[in-house]
């Protein structure tokens, strides 16, 4: 027998704010969107935990529709960037503020 | 017959469609000739109704022809119907057949003019206006042509629009007019509580006089108002901005004798509300003096033959005011004659002159254009009421029968009398002024004379034909001796004045004597100049100011009505409406304001709010479970 779930599920958390802190303080859009997949890994990690724990597929099989999704989004957002890049725009996300009201 | 009679109505309203549905597709000559025959098929009409009546006995001579149900309320119900009667038939004649020659006019007149398939298709939608007003089956008939003659008579005074004086002239006719649509339909209204129907025979019935006097100040209302009498007249000399051909129209066909026939048609409203009638024929004497005196100093060819028409139409409403139906109609019809002649005599004067309209500039022409100067001479004698011209007959005729009213008619006859001179000093003062001396220079250096081509002929030919009538026209009836109208309205309209031999008498040689003494006055001061123009400074100004008619509405109540409007304006509109919606819009945009400043645009914050509110989410849903 392996560590217990709880300590998969501590892990997870520790992944996802990780994550959480690298989305809210870093400046350069690369690595917010690193510090993106990293909370979503938490993420399935916890869902791959409850799964073993519940002895229930359907974590596993949503962990991977999760990892589908990611990297789509990847593929959106690393195209963005470049997008941004190309056009000679700053990539800094304080800077991207042409949102504000 | 009655399919004569709908033609008559009919035929203009389909011109004027046609001309306005085919646009560009027709010739602007095209559009002359089409609207002249629908006149002329209209006169047909009028004919083929007149013939149909004649064969008839004369207690059978009217026929109401219902073409569909109208208006059916409860109880009440009103047809789309023709009334097919002497009097209408009387009327349809004059209207059409004048309307014709007028339009035929205007071919000429208005050749070259840039809008011509509008004028036409107007002048064409008037004599329908007019034609529905005097064949209207029941008074709300009647009502919806009295308000299509306002609305024709509005679109023509106006047609000239680039013109700002041609607009406001426009707008006040109509403004006018519906002061008396206005009161004609209380009447009406008050007609419909009191009998339940518009039918021209329940005028008959039997009212409390409260309710006769009433229903007659409405019906007279309007007759002032479209037939320009005091107190409403002021728009009439205005209306003189449109075509000369539609002044024509509208002071010898249509439009300002519908007051009268209003008046005859509704006789028995009148007789049992005597004194709205006595009103009415105090109106007539009051105007047709007022008029008179104005016409003395106005040195606008138009609107001196204006100001004859109002006193024309004054001696029309004393006439049928006092009671005599027939004398009246009668009046009506030879002043059609000499009236539409007289205007488009002095049309071809201002068509000849540039369009040139004051006298003042003008003289000599006599000798420049002998045979309009004839016409114009044929006109002015018959306007006078020389004998043996059209207004000999008719005008002497109203004025005996004042004589058989008693006390006030003695009043409403020396009135009359005192017209006749007015009239005779006027219409040839006007005369001499445009015809005799020496041409002006300002004739020699703009004057044209008339082609043999269209525009000559059709400026022409009815110009002789209406002076034949102007001649003959009053031989029609020659009272006592013969009076042919007098029984043909018999039944419609029974007079309830017959002059005696001597009052006719008496009447004819006093008009005759002071109408030549008229024109010997204006021979003296116009004709021969031996006599200097008379010069008294503040008659002079009160009669270029018309009495001050206009200033005084101006002052009673446009004035008052621009200050209400004003200071409702200030007061009211200002702070509450304006106010109101502004302090609204300014308050949602200061909300937005507000809201807007938590839409920062940084990454950071909205991924902030959004961590931030799943915890505080989550909280929450640990606690309530």
């Amino acid at each position: 027998m392996g560590p217990g779930t709880a300590w998969y599920l501590a892990v997870a958390g520790f992944l996802f704010g990780v994550g959480a802190l690298g989305v809210l303080i870093r400046r350069n859009p690369l690595i917010v969107l690193l510090s993106l997949e990293i909370m979503l890994n938490g993420a399935n990690l916890a869902l791959i935990a409850f799964a073993r724990h519940l002895n229930n597929g359907a974590g596993q099989i949503f962990a991977l529709a999760v990892m589908a999704v990611a990297a789509s989004e990847v593929v959106v957002g690393l195209g963005l960037i470049v997008a941004l890049n190309r056009k000679r725009v700053p990539l800094d996300v304080d800077r991207l503020s042409s949102l504000r009201g | 017959m009655i399919y004569g009679a709908w033609i008559c109505l009919l035929s203009p309203l389909a011109a004027a469609g046609l001309i306005t549905l085919a646009g560009e597709r027709i010739s602007r000559r095209g559009a002359g000739y089409l609207a002249t025959l629908s006149c002329f098929v209209a006169f047909g009409g009028a004919v083929a109704s007149f013939v149909g009546l004649l064969e008839r006995a004369g207690s059978q001579r009217t026929v109401v022809s219902t073409a569909w149900t109208w208006i059916s309320g409860g109880s009440y119900r009103s047809g789309f119907e023709v009334i097919i009667d002497p009097l209408s038939v009387f009327m349809m004649l004059i209207v059409a057949g004048v309307g014709a020659l007028i339009v035929g006019y205007s071919i000429g007149y208005m050749d070259g003019d840039n809008e011509e398939r509008r004028y036409f298709a107007y002048m064409a939608l008037f004599v329908f206006s007019m034609l529905l007003l005097v064949q209207g089956g029941n008074l709300l008939i009647l009502l919806a042509g009295w308000g299509m003659v306002g609305l024709s008579s509005y679109l023509l005074i106006g047609f000239w629009h680039e013109r700002p004086s041609a607009i406001a002239a426009a707008k006040k006719a109509f403004i006018m007019n519906a002061i008396g649509d206005a009161t004609m339909a209380l009447a009406l209204f008050l007609l419909i509580k009191k009998a339940g129907s518009v039918e021209f025979f329940v005028l008959g019935g039997r009212y409390s006089s409260t309710v006769a006097t009433l229903v007659a100040l409405g019906l007279l209302g309007g007759a002032v108002a479209k037939s320009a009498q005091l107190p409403l007249q002021t728009w009439l000399p205005d209306a003189m901005e449109g075509p000369t051909p539609v002044s024509a129209l509208i002071h010898a066909a249509t439009m300002v004798t519908a007051g009268v026939y209003l008046i005859v048609r509704t006789h028995s409203i009148f007789e049992s509300a005597p004194h709205v009638a006595d009103l009415a024929a105090g109106l007539g004497a009051a105007t047709l003096l007022l008029a008179g005196l104005i016409a003395l100093v106005q040195v606008d060819i138009k609107r001196v033959i204006a100001y004859s028409t109002m006193s024309q139409i004054g001696y029309m409403f004393l006439g049928v005011g006092v009671g005599a139906y027939a004398n009246g109609m009668f009046h009506l019809m030879t002043h059609a004659f000499f009236k539409a002649l007289l205007f488009m005599a002095a049309g071809i004067v201002i068509h000849a002159l540039a369009d040139e309209q004051d006298i003042r500039k003008m003289g000599g022409l006599r000798q420049l254009m002998p045979r309009t100067y004839l016409a114009f001479l044929i006109g002015s004698l018959a306007l006078v009421g020389i004998f043996p011209f059209g207004g000999f007959f008719s005008k002497d005729s109203i004025l005996a029968a004042a004589i058989d009213r008693g006390a006030y008619g003695y009043v409403l006859w020396v009135a009359g009398l005192a017209g006749t001179f007015l009239t005779g000093l006027y219409t040839f003062r006007l005369l001499f002024l445009v015809f005799w001396g020496e041409p002006s220079p300002f004739v020699r250096e703009h004057f044209h004379a008339l082609k043999r081509d269209v525009v000559g002929v059709s400026l022409a030919v009815p110009v002789a034909i209406l002076a034949v009538l102007s001649v003959v026209g009053g031989w029609i009836q020659w009272a006592p001796l013969w009076h042919p109208i007098e029984t043909w309205l018999q039944t419609v309209a029974e007079p309830t004045v017959s002059p005696k031999s001597w009052q006719e008498a008496v009447s004819s040689a006093l008009a005759l004597l002071l109408g030549l003494g008229g024109i010997f006055l204006a021979w003296l001061v116009y004709g021969v100049r031996r006599v200097a123009v008379p010069r008294f400074a503040f008659t002079q100004r009160v009669l270029e100011h018309k009495f001050y008619f206009d200033e005084l509405y101006d002052a009673l109540f446009y004035q008052p009505t621009v200050w209400a409007a004003k200071s409702l304006y200030r007061w009211v509109e200002n702070p509450l409406v304006d106010e109101s919606s502004n302090s609204l819009g300014q308050d949602t945009r200061d909300l937005g304001r507000l809201v807007a400043r938590a839409q920062t645009g940084l990454l950071r914050t909205y991924a902030l709010a959004i961590a931030s509110s799943v915890a505080v989410l989550a909280v929450v849903f640990v606690a309530v479970r």
